[in-house]
């Protein structure tokens, strides 16, 4: 990860590239010297040098445009770029400028200072002075010449040859030819004896003799050397002509000539003075923007180098936010910038294991409280736990199971928000939210309320909780079903008296009515009439009275005794119809059934199922006495997962009592003058034998209704 | 494959006024390209006995700047460029020949003359007037190229001259201004003709 190796930020192709533009910089520069070799390249170099500096252009606006895009984009480490390379820039420029502009100004007043009055003026009169010079001598051999056709009329014809080598010696002059008017040869002497062709006017001087008759004017002969041509007219009738040429003197014709490249080299000089300020001015320009751009390029990638660590940081830091802790950034250089990156690396690896440990007792918290919960669903008692506000927080399924009430829908909110909407626990909830809120130990209630299977008898434990500080953070309060439990108590109590009636009261009836019988029989005859009737009215009451008792402590008996004796599957439609056969006779009364195809069969012993028909029955037309209407309806119901067979009996007689209803099914409660009280716990007895349940139907408003559910059987599975 | 490519009205008047400005940048040079450019009126290669010869006469026209040139002292070089090509169907034409005529024309102060020096053999010509300096690079005659049996007869040829005005060899300040300013666009454009054998 960390490397040792310190890179430069700026690498070796930008050298590379930065000495090949000083490279051309620097020819360009040589080339303007005139003597330089390179000057025949100049403008290949000027072209390579402007083609650099668009390429360089090019670069530099890639560069701005990318980062232009960067910033629209907001990415990372792209403002601080902007901010770097204009820094730069301006830093660069600003001096650069300045020296550019002063650079300008020199260079122009320097160029402008070669040149001024006195110079221009001196050249020309320097010229003008070899001019008179060379005219003076054209003027003098003109006149030589002249002076010398008067001895050539004087010869003839055959002397002419030999007197005009005599008047070339003379003369001084290097060749002397004499020609007609057509041009031709008359005689002719060179200084050069080898020169056997004299040197011949061309049409330009031919042209100009016939104008004029003479001809004077000097001309190079060869590179460096002047000669004067004189041709005059020798015979004006015949028109003949002499011409000689007068060699200049080498030191005057050096002199004329150093003094005509001085002036032409100024005049040159002059005349490119505007196009020198131009060439200079577009050298220094080309200079100063080839190396401008150049910098600004590599003040880019300088930028961009020293800003990837940074803008590394801050996508690193972007991801570490987003909660990637794995970041690891590479090092870069060993510089701050590196020993941040190392740091940030540190510091993430330090987020990462961090975070490691943290899922990972997460992952063991989790699995506690999911275990936990599986432990809580799984109890058969409600526990539900409360903040330090009172409000749920959690609460397991045997809370729905017992209270009925989707517990779970009600986190985050208050027991006190339950009453509301369930009316029938509320004096139930508000005893418990009041326990909550004060007592500081283990509490422990029993509470009842009236549940849609009847009365629920509930024994809660509460406990507060207190955090570490000593502060009350909530509560748990685990309540159980203890009602078939005090059913069971009270049913075992109950069976108990009833064996102790029969064994105890049952045995000495039949003596006490033998013996009242005995007494009747014995006595009747000896009495008087009058006292016989005493006797046999008070042995008649012994005798009803004990069979009364008899039936008593048989009814006691057949309560304590177990109903389920003989089991089989009963189509329940069936059982009812029966029964209700027995009854149909009875006039006034209407009875109204409705049976529901589907689930019927229950598994139970006929014979107690049908005393449970009957008793309700004989209820309900007790009830309502001559007329009436009986309801009875048979259908299948679904509960907790679990098929029941729900038998639902309803008169409309004068209903139950509201004080009465929660003891409507133990013994010895009765509504009717007559009566043991035993029927309907008979009722409930048999039907919770049978692992049913039955209560009274509290929504009905008219008369009383009776609802029993036995479980169902799948007569196709058995 | 064919491209269709949308553009946007905004676009459309952009590239219209990038056009527009362009052309008008380059206009001037369209215009007087051609106005100062040496020209060619007559050129022929003939046979001559064994030898072809080459024979022209061109047209100078000297501009402004380049007379104003002359004047303060600064040489003037023309190329005269002879070509003769052999022509082929499928590939390039093959160069036979390749001459050149290299004139210097240059203002005398002293003597108030203009010198015409060809380069080539040395020949120096001085004449009084330009008109008779640029006479003399104007016309050429019977210069000799090659031998007869240099050419094959059955085979196709074709002669091209230009005269070319030297700009590297200005003085340095100058020459970036000869490459752009119209007025030292002195060389001539090719002429072509098939040779007749």
């Amino acid at each position: 990860m960390a490397t040792e190796k310190i890179t430069p930020p700026v690498n070796l192709y930008v050298l590379v590239l930065f000495g090949l533009i000083l490279l051309s910089l620097q020819l360009m520069s040589s080339a303007m010297q005139e003597s330089s070799q390179l000057s025949a390249m100049y403008s290949w170099l000027l072209l390579f040098n402007a083609l650099g500096s668009v390429v360089l252009l090019i670069l530099v606006g890639a560069n701005i445009y990318s980062l232009v895009q960067h910033t629209k984009r907001r990415e990372a480490g792209s403002r601080l770029t902007t901010r770097m390379v204009s820094l730069f820039v301006v830093l660069a420029l600003a001096p650069a400028v300045i020296v550019f502009y002063f650079s300008m100004q020199f260079l122009h007043q320097g160029i402008d200072s070669w040149f001024n009055v006195e110079i221009d003026r001196a050249m020309e009169d320097a010229l003008e002075l070899s001019q008179a010079s060379l005219d003076q001598r054209m003027r003098w051999h003109l006149k030589q010449t002249q002076q010398l056709t008067e001895k050539l009329e004087e010869s003839s014809e055959n002397q002419v040859t030999l007197e005009i080598e005599n008047l070339r010696e003379l003369s001084g002059a290097s060749e002397m030819t004499l020609f007609s008017r057509q041009g031709r040869i008359i005689a002719s002497s060179s200084i050069n004896p080898g020169d056997i062709l004299p040197s011949l006017p061309d049409e330009h001087i031919w042209l100009q003799l016939r104008q004029n008759g003479l001809y004077v004017a000097i001309a190079p002969v060869h590179e460096e050397e002047l000669m004067v041509r004189v041709i005059v007219t020798v015979k004006a009738q015949e028109s003949q002509y002499l011409q000689a040429l007068y060699p200049v003197p080498v030191r005057i014709a050096d002199l004329a000539d150093s003094v005509e490249f001085a002036f032409v080299r100024y005049q040159e000089m002059n005349y490119l003075r505007n196009s020198l300020k131009m060439s200079f001015s577009l050298a220094l320009s080309l200079v100063l923007l080839m190396s401008l751009l150049a910098a600004i390029w590599v003040a880019f990638i300088s930028v961009r180098n020293i800003t990837a660590p940074v803008k590394a940081l801050v996508k690193g830091t972007q991801a570490v936010a987003s909660g990637h802790y794995d970041q690891q950034l590479p090092v870069i250089a060993q510089d701050d910038l590196g020993f941040l990156v190392e740091s940030f690396n540190d510091m993430t690896h330090r987020i990462a294991q961090a975070r490691d440990e943290t899922r990972k007792a997460g992952f063991e918290v989790e699995n506690q409280r999911a275990y936990l919960e599986t432990i809580l669903a799984n109890l058969t008692a409600g526990v539900i736990s409360f903040d330090a506000v009172y409000k749920i927080r959690t609460a397991n399924q045997a809370a729905y199971r017992i209270f009925h009430v989707h517990v779970n829908q009600f986190i985050g909110r208050t027991l006190l928000e339950l009453v509301e909407s369930y009316s029938e626990l509320a004096e139930s909830l508000k005893s418990i939210q009041r326990l909550l809120e004060q007592a500081d130990d283990i509490w422990q209630q029993r509470i009842a309320f009236l549940g849609p299977n009847g009365r629920q008898e509930l024994l809660c434990r509460g406990t507060p909780l207190f955090s570490q500080e000593g502060l009350r953070v909530g509560a748990v309060v685990v309540f159980d079903d203890v009602t078939d439990l005090i059913q069971a108590q009270k049913n075992a109590a109950w069976g108990e008296v009833a064996r102790r009636l029969a064994h105890e009261i049952k045995n000495p009836l039949t003596p006490i009515q033998l013996s009242a019988e005995r007494l009747q029989h014995k006595l009747a005859d000896k009495l008087e009439s009058a006292d016989a009737t005493i006797l046999q009215r008070s042995t008649r009451t012994i005798v009803q009275q004990v069979e009364a008792m008899k039936e008593m402590v048989d009814d006691f008996s057949e309560y304590a005794k177990p109903s389920k004796k003989q089991t089989v599957d009963i189509d329940l439609p069936c059982l009812v119809k029966e029964v209700l056969a027995l009854y149909a006779l009875k006039s006034g009364v209407r009875f109204k059934a409705d049976y529901e195809t589907g689930l019927s069969m229950i598994n139970g012993d006929p014979v107690s199922i049908r005393q449970v028909l009957h008793n309700l029955i004989k209820n309900a037309l007790e009830a309502i006495g001559a007329y009436g209407l009986v309801e009875l309806s048979v259908r299948g119901v679904r509960k907790n997962n679990t098929d029941f067979v729900e038998i639902a009996l309803y008169d409309d007689g004068p209903g139950i009592k509201e004080e009465q209803i929660e003891k409507i099914f133990e013994p010895y409660v009765t509504t009717k003058a007559k009566g043991t009280g035993l029927g309907l716990a008979i009722v409930k007895k048999i039907i919770e034998e049978h692992g049913g349940a039955i209560w009274i139907d509290t929504n009905r408003k008219v008369g009383a209704g009776f609802i029993i559910q036995l479980p169902a059987c799948n007569s196709e599975q058995l | 494959m064919v491209f269709i490519m949308r553009v946007s009205g905004r676009s459309k008047r952009f590239r219209s006024i990038f056009y527009n400005t362009l052309l008008m940048c380059l206009l001037p040079f369209f215009c007087y390209a051609d106005q100062f450019a040496a020209e060619v009126t007559q050129a022929e290669i003939k046979l001559q006995g064994e030898s072809y010869v080459f024979s022209t006469n061109i047209v100078y026209n000297l501009s402004e700047k380049a007379n104003d040139a002359l004047q303060n002292g600064v040489p003037l070089f023309w190329n005269l460029q002879v070509k003769l090509q052999q022509q082929r169907k499928f590939i390039w034409n093959k160069t036979l020949l390749d001459a050149e005529i290299r004139y210097r024309i240059q203002y005398h102060a002293l003597l108030n003359m203009y010198r015409v020096i060809n380069e080539g053999n040395g020949d120096v010509y001085n004449f009084s007037t330009l008109s008779a300096a640029l006479d003399l690079m104007s016309v050429v005659i019977d210069i000799p190229l090659m031998v007869r049996n240099e050419l094959d007869p059955k085979k196709h040829y074709l002669c091209a001259v230009k005269v070319n005005f030297d700009r590297d060899a200005l003085p340095l300040p100058l020459r970036p201004i000869a490459y752009i300013d119209p007025q030292w666009y002195l060389s001539s454009d090719w002429t072509l003709w098939p040779l007749k054998k």
